[in-house]
């Protein structure tokens, strides 16, 4: 960063004025960029990719929100929960002779004549919080690329510095020593901040967690919610439920008040309802700059493996032997299992949501199912990103909100349990649930749980219609019986064996199971022709043998045969796996009729 | 007056949300420089018929002097700022400072031509095109008068206080003049309501009440998702739905204050800005004391106003994001026009005001809000085909608002649709196009779609025209989907299953009302569906009372109920649509489909069509569903596009079909089903057979009738002709080939429906009667010892020669053998009596 004029990282919006100022004189008229970027979004696109310094951004969650400088660049990565519209704000005014712009920030730092000549542009409100159901361990191992400043900077210090701040901001634009005195200073952090381990992190995120969070409304165990502002992108990009990660000028402002003097009902009705309810005391604002889809690998850390097959031989034969364990030393249902974790919807044709692979365990008890059913969870937490358990009670059901609702009195989205980000798992535990009478709610319930079983689509809820959403969520389910409520595209009675208590794992192995599941995941697929004609045979024959056989059980080999082959980290379907999913089948038809 | 001003209007004090004016027109005032003049004065002003005052509001300082000529535009009535004192009393704020000076130029000038401020737009100009508008469009050219002038006319009469202008109209009749008003909609609307104001007071001078033009039916609708900074300051028209009023927020317009030491009242002041100068002093000269003044709520004028929020349709909403929403200010008459859920149409100038964080802070920020002052409002809902009741066309309110959904473009284009010879695939095609083969079910629940023509005799009895489908099959042969498909489409449809659906739940019940102790009559499913389709699924599981509800319902077509003191009769002029699984879900080929799916015949006879939906044992079928579903793993999804008509074009053509199409029956086509229906009778009477079956029974010919109507409609003919009543032939032939066919003996039997027991079944039951007889006749003697049944089954089937009987089947003919008095049946033993 050496000759830069300016430091993207602690003062970015010195660098939006620099590169604005630099294509206004270069000729551009503001009067007609109409909020297109002028150069901005490549100059820090440049600095945090090309130049790497993507690593020094420090990451926005609970515990670092209280020393992150306001006006300085941070990333955030959260599930898009919201969509709040565009807002309209003074993109470019002329202050006297010169332009200038008010693009990545809130307010306009000079005071803006009311007669001076302005342009409105327009951004999108998105808001965003932390990913539902994502565990512990991808916290950590993104709290161990970052650069935490923390630990010297005493309390006593960083709350200066907020109320320094905070005036400056009021006043004018960060000086540029300021900026100077600043900037080494993240530097030495840096150094030291390297030896700090996640679990110390950890704990400072928990205590965040009391001090400042009790006033957002859904503060769940480390939720910080962030409203995104997004400049320079077309619509279809961001999609509801997405999960991004943000790099933009944060702005929050605790000692922020808003002066609302003029209370009337008029004023109620028109300031957006929904900005009054997220104050910028409590959540905080980021004018993003760069967003970037996040994938599943983009949440594992360590260096990746390669992907030789024998590599991932080892390793599917490792993970297979841990989820066989895990399943009580039932070989058949670890297999189940694997090809369960791997599935995704990859296509829809009309309503069917192919790809899908939904599992129901039965033949749990009691005892079984406190044993298994934690040894399940735990195992599902460690292995993927985002899990979720829903205990199936009459209760439950009678009460919960499973799908969002559409509030119109605040104009927000009010999130339901079934909300959740592309390729989350969720586990059902069914054999809780006790004869009961639904009301109206839990029929509701039930039939938004069904219809996401069939067709991997949530009915949100608008109040005077329902629409759609699609979801790419993974459900296994455990019962006693088979699952009636909700019908699961595989039933297998689970037959444990043994109790394995000690399932120690060792977190090498664990870092390898994880890429290698969303490394697998997202594999393409394909079927040659001579394989293709040769299924449809092997179907055929089936069902000449079978009249049972209906295009639902065809469907689900097929996926299987799928799995089964990109398990095995390959792109095209062999007769081998076929084969193979075919045995797996009737080993399972086998089960069901012994179970009967 | 484009964004450049925009912002500058916006800082430059309406900032605040209470100063939008109340009437749309009102709000043009606000714009830069424009003088607020008050509302009562130009009333006052218009009472008179004076031209000149009622120029006065127009002329604002909006317009500029131009130096050069063409000021010798000989307007009459003077289009010059005029020197009311309320024009002057309210100069423009100091931001403005400029332009109010250059309206007290005006002032000084006698006629110069003016512009609208910022654009090359003469006022005079656009008065002109308006008034010539006015006065002279017409619909057509044999109309004496001009459109507009009868409804102005209309208007005065009625003492309305508004005219509904047709954009299309002004777009026809002066482009030039539409791109105007959609660009600078402040400045025309003005002057439009100047004009208008006018043309009223010549009419009927005595006319008082202000007659605002509210601009409907703009050429392009903008989606909400589009709306951008540009749009500012235009016009703009939006589809949406109302998810959210507040309550009637009344605004003061004029204030009138009184003072507390002389009871002086003040003259009404005018809000300014949405800030009303109270006097400090009072006014009249003999008293002047200081801060006496009071308001006097009495006295002031106020005016209604209602914040709506208006919701994107779920159609435009796209993939993965969620509805925009936009606030509309609806003034006056609009205020409640809409209820939350309404689908409306709005059109409206978008604007965006300011935010302004607090007087306190020095920081602006620099967001604004958006809305819309409403100008005109109409409720749509396009989603569904339109209902129209096929019996009761009322002549004179057949043209209400409806016509208007449907314009005429659109009707051409249906039109063009319907006169494609392959109208009738294509449209079976395009219906559930997802759902592959199943041709002649799809083609049977198209006519049910369009219905047949329903007939009321003057003597009171009515023929349904609605067609009742039953599809009965085999689990997963995609049923629901079909009838999930049939509902979305279908005008006023209910879907229930029959498994959660209690009889009072179809039909209608007797409720308290909780507060007033009144019996309410609350509909059912079947009433709700009215002029539509009551899609049941799972038909089979439905509780035997609920399904006994439908016999009337499916052929009467009314509802009755006795209860609580309630005796009525409801109409429910519904199609059912039903589906069903058969007993054992899975169909038994053996068996007839009354034992298959265990309906009551009553019931089963009063579906028009009988889908059997069955999984064959079919290689060739297999094979085509190995091949889709592996398709469907493993190919890009996109290459199965078909040639189909969308779902809106299928809706509007089915209700334009519905409502305008009312087929006859040629003569030609009435022979031919007298002798198909004379044929299909003959085909009963075997020669040489004694047994006597029913092909056909008088409810198929209704049947026939009613089908072949549905596909005169399909091709929008007026006339049934022949090959329609052929095709209806075949859909029932077909129908019942599947269902009503005897499978022991391959022929087609009403008796199986209307029975429940084949004829063959009939001559086979009776043969084995009189066999069994003739056995017990040799073998056992009058009184003797009994014979197990086993061996008389033995006995039996020896006879009969490899025929198989069944034990239950021996049961049977003893049974009736007992009855005769001929044998005693003791458990397992029978005795000759």
């Amino acid at each position: 960063m050496v000759g830069l004029p300016y430091d993207c990282l602690a003062n970015p919006l010195g660098a939006v004025r620099l590169t604005f100022e630099k294509a206004v004189a270069s000729g551009s008229d503001p009067a007609t960029l109409d909020g297109k970027d002028w150069g901005a979004a490549e100059l820090f696109r440049q600095f945090l990719f090309d130049d790497d310094g993507l690593s020094q951004v420090p990451m926005l969650n609970q515990s670092t929100i209280k020393w992150v400088q306001p006006n300085t660049l941070v990333r955030f990565r959260g599930m898009i929960q919201d969509m709040l519209g565009n807002e309209y704000y003074v993109g470019a005014y002329k202050d006297g002779n010169m332009w200038r712009t008010n693009k990545f920030a809130d307010t306009s730092r000079s005071p803006m004549d009311a007669s001076s000549d302005m342009r409105i542009w327009e951004r999108r409100l998105l808001y965003c919080v932390p990913i539902p159901g994502q565990n512990s361990w991808v916290e950590s191992s993104h709290e161990a690329v970052r650069n935490p400043y923390t630990n010297s900077i005493s309390p006593q210090r960083e709350k200066r510095q907020r109320e320094d701040d905070a005036t400056m901001a009021d006043v004018d634009m960060v000086e540029p020593g300021h900026d100077l005195e600043d900037s080494p200073n993240p530097k030495k952090m840096r150094e030291d901040g390297m030896a700090l381990e996640p679990l110390g992190l950890q704990k400072i995120a928990a205590e965040g967690n009391l001090s400042t969070l009790s006033l957002v409304p859904d503060a769940e165990r480390n939720s910080l919610p962030c409203l995104v502002k997004i400049y320079d992108s077309t619509e279809s990009d961001l999609k509801l439920n997405d999960v991004f990660e943000f790099v933009g000028i944060f702005t929050f402002d605790p000692d922020f008040t808003v002066d609302r003097d003029d209370n009337d009902e008029l004023a109620d009705n028109f300031c957006e309802d929904t900005l009054v309810c997220l104050p910028p005391t409590k959540v905080p604002r980021l004018h993003c700059v760069v967003h970037r889809k996040l994938a599943g690998a983009d949440f594992l850390s360590g260096p990746q493996l390669e992907l030789t097959p024998c590599v991932i031989k080892e390793v599917r034969e490792a993970l297979l032997g841990h989820l066989t364990a895990v399943l009580g030393n039932d070989r058949v249902a670890a297999q189940y299992m694997l090809l369960h974790l791997l599935s995704r919807v990859h296509a829809r044709i009309d309503s069917i949501a192919v790809g899908k692979l939904s599992l129901n365990l039965t033949c749990f008890n009691k005892e079984s199912i406190s044993v298994f059913g934690n040894h399940l969870k735990l195992a599902m937490e460690n292995l993927l990103p985002f899990t979720q358990c829903l205990p199936l009670t009459v209760d439950y059901l009678n009460t919960v909100s499973l799908a969002p609702k559409k509030d119109y009195h605040t104009n927000r989205l009010e999130s339901g349990v079934l909300q959740l980000a592309e390729g989350t798992h969720l586990t059902i535990d069914e054999t809780s649930l006790q004869t009961g009478t639904l009301n109206s709610v839990g029929c509701e319930n039930a039939r938004v749980l069904k219809n996401m079983m069939d067709s991997q689509k949530v009915e949100y809820d608008f109040t005077y219609y329902k629409m759609e959403m699609a979801a790419d969520v993974q459900l296994l389910i455990l019962s006693e019986g088979k699952s009636n409520i909700l019908p699961a595209d595989l039933v297998l009675p689970l037959r444990p064996s043994s109790v394995d208590s000690a399932l120690g794992v060792d977190g090498e192995m664990l870092k390898a199971w994880r890429w290698y599941l969303a490394t697998m995941k997202s594999l393409p697929h394909s079927i040659e022709p001579h394989m293709q004609k040769a299924v449809e045979d092997d179907l055929v024959a089936a069902r000449q043998a079978d009249r049972s056989l209906g295009s639902q059980d065809f469907s689900r080999w097929l996926t299987m045969g799928r799995l089964m082959s990109v398990s095995f980290g390959e792109t095209c379907l062999s007769m081998e796996h076929w084969q193979m999913v075919r045995e797996l089948e009737r080993l399972r038809k086998e089960r069901l009729l012994g179970n009967m | 007056m484009a964004s450049d001003s925009s912002p500058a209007n916006i800082h430059g004090g309406p900032s605040s949300p209470d100063d939008w004016a109340t009437s749309p027109i009102s709000n043009t005032v606000s714009s830069p420089g424009d003088p607020r003049r008050p509302k009562r004065g130009r009333r006052s002003s218009y009472a008179t018929p004076s031209p000149l005052p009622s120029d006065a509001r127009f002329a604002t300082p909006d317009a500029t002097p131009t130096p050069s000529g063409g000021n010798s535009r000989p307007r009459g009535r003077g289009r010059r700022p005029s020197g009311t004192p309320t024009a002057a009393a309210t100069p423009s704020s100091t931001d403005d400072a400029p332009m109010s000076s250059e309206a007290g130029d005006g002032d000084d000038d006698e006629a110069p031509p003016m512009y609208v401020w910022g654009t090359n737009i003469s006022v005079q100009d656009v008065n002109a095109a308006i008034l010539r508008f006015l006065r002279h469009f017409r619909e057509n050219p044999q109309q004496i008068e001009g459109k507009y002038m009868r409804i102005i006319n209309h208007v005065i009469e009625v003492e309305g206080d508004s005219l509904d202008v047709d954009a299309h109209d002004v777009f026809d009749y002066d482009n030039d003049l539409y791109a105007k008003m959609v660009r600078y909609p402040l400045e025309v609307l003005a002057i439009f309501d100047i004009v208008l104001m006018d043309m009223v007071s010549r009419i009927n001078p005595l006319f008082e009440k202000h007659i605002q033009a509210r601009i409907f039916n703009l050429k392009s609708s903008t989606s909400m998702r589009n709306l951008n900074p540009s749009d500012v300051e235009k016009m703009v028209s939006l589809k949406g739905m109302i998810i959210r009023c507040s309550s009637i927020i009344p605004e003061i317009r004029e204030a009138v204050f009184r003072c507390l030491v002389c009871g002086y009242y003040s003259d009404p002041i005018v809000v300014d800005r949405g800030r009303i100068d109270e006097p400090t002093t009072c006014g009249k000269q003999e008293c002047l004391s200081k801060n006496s003044m009071t308001l006097v709520h009495n006295r002031c004028r106020f005016a209604d106003k209602q914040v709506v929020r208006l919701q994107e349709t779920p159609d435009e909403i796209p993939e993965g994001g969620t509805p925009h929403t936009v606030s509309l200010l609806m003034h006056d008459k609009l205020v409640d026009a809409g209820k939350p859920g309404d689908r409306v149409e709005v059109t409206g100038i978008y604007r965006a005001m300011s935010v302004r964080v607090g007087q306190t802070q020095r920081t602006v920020k620099s967001i604004f809000k958006t809305y819309i002052d409403c100008l005109h409002l109409k409720n749509t809902d396009k989603s569904r085909m339109h209902v129209e009741d096929p019996m009761e066309t009322d002549n004179g309110a057949s043209r209400n608002d409806n016509e208007s959904t449907l314009d005429e473009d659109k009707v051409e284009q249906l039109k063009e649709l319907s006169k494609q010879p392959d109208i009738y695939e294509r449209l079976t095609q395009s219906l559930a196009p997802n759902i592959w083969e199943l041709d002649d079910v799809k083609k049977g629940l198209l006519c049910q779609l369009f219905g047949g023509n329903a007939l009321k005799l003057p003597s009171g009895a009515s023929f349904r025209g609605d067609i009742n489908i039953l599809l009965v099959g085999d689990p997963g042969t995609s049923k629901s989907q079909l009838l999930q498909y049939i509902h979305k489409l279908s005008p006023r449809g209910i879907y229930t299953s029959g498994r959660g659906s209690s009889a009072v739940g179809l039909t209608a019940y007797v409720a308290k009302d909780p507060e007033t102790g009144e019996t309410v009559l609350e509909s059912g499913a079947l009433v709700l569906s009215d002029r539509g389709i009551c899609c049941i699924d799972e038909f089979d599981k439905m509780s035997d009372n609920a399904r006994s509800m439908l016999h009337e319902v499916m052929e009467q077509q009314t509802v009755s109920i006795a209860k609580a003191g309630i005796i009525a009769s409801l109409n429910a002029r519904t199609s059912v649509l039903a589906c069903a699984n058969p007993i054992g879900s899975r169909y038994n080929p053996r068996l007839s489909v009354i034992d298959n799916i265990h309906l009551p015949p009553t019931l089963l006879s009063r579906f028009d069509l009988i889908y059997l939906i069955l999984d064959k044992a079919d290689e060739q079928m297999d094979r085509r569903l190995a091949k889709h579903i592996v398709a469907l793993h493993f190919e890009d999804p996109d290459n199965s596009e078909q040639d189909v008509i969308d779902l809106q074009t299928l809706t509007a053509y089915i209700s334009y079909a519905r409502k305008h199409i009312h087929p006859q029956l040629s003569d030609e086509a009435a022979e031919e089903l007298t002798r198909g229906y004379v044929e299909m009778r003959r085909r009963g009477n075997f020669p040489g057979s004694s047994k006597k079956v029913i092909t056909a029974t008088p409810r198929q010919i209704e049947s026939l009738i009613r089908l072949s109507e549905a596909l005169a409609r399909i091709r929008f003919s007026q006339l049934v002709e022949k090959r329609d009543v052929a095709e209806a032939f075949r859909l029932l032939e077909v129908a019942m080939q599947q269902s009503a066919t005897d499978h022991s003996t391959g022929t087609i039997d009403m008796d199986l429906i209307t029975t429940g027991v084949s004829a063959s079944e009939r001559m086979r039951r009776e043969n084995l009667v009189s066999t069994t007889r003739n056995i017990i006749m040799e073998k056992m003697q009058l009184g003797g010892p009994s014979t197990r049944l086993l061996e008389l089954l033995e006995e039996l089937k020896k006879q009969s020669n490899g025929a198989e009987i069944h034990l239950s089947d021996l049961r049977n003919a003893l049974a009736s053998l007992s009855t005769e008095g001929f044998v005693v049946v003791h458990g397992d033993s029978v005795k000759r009596v």
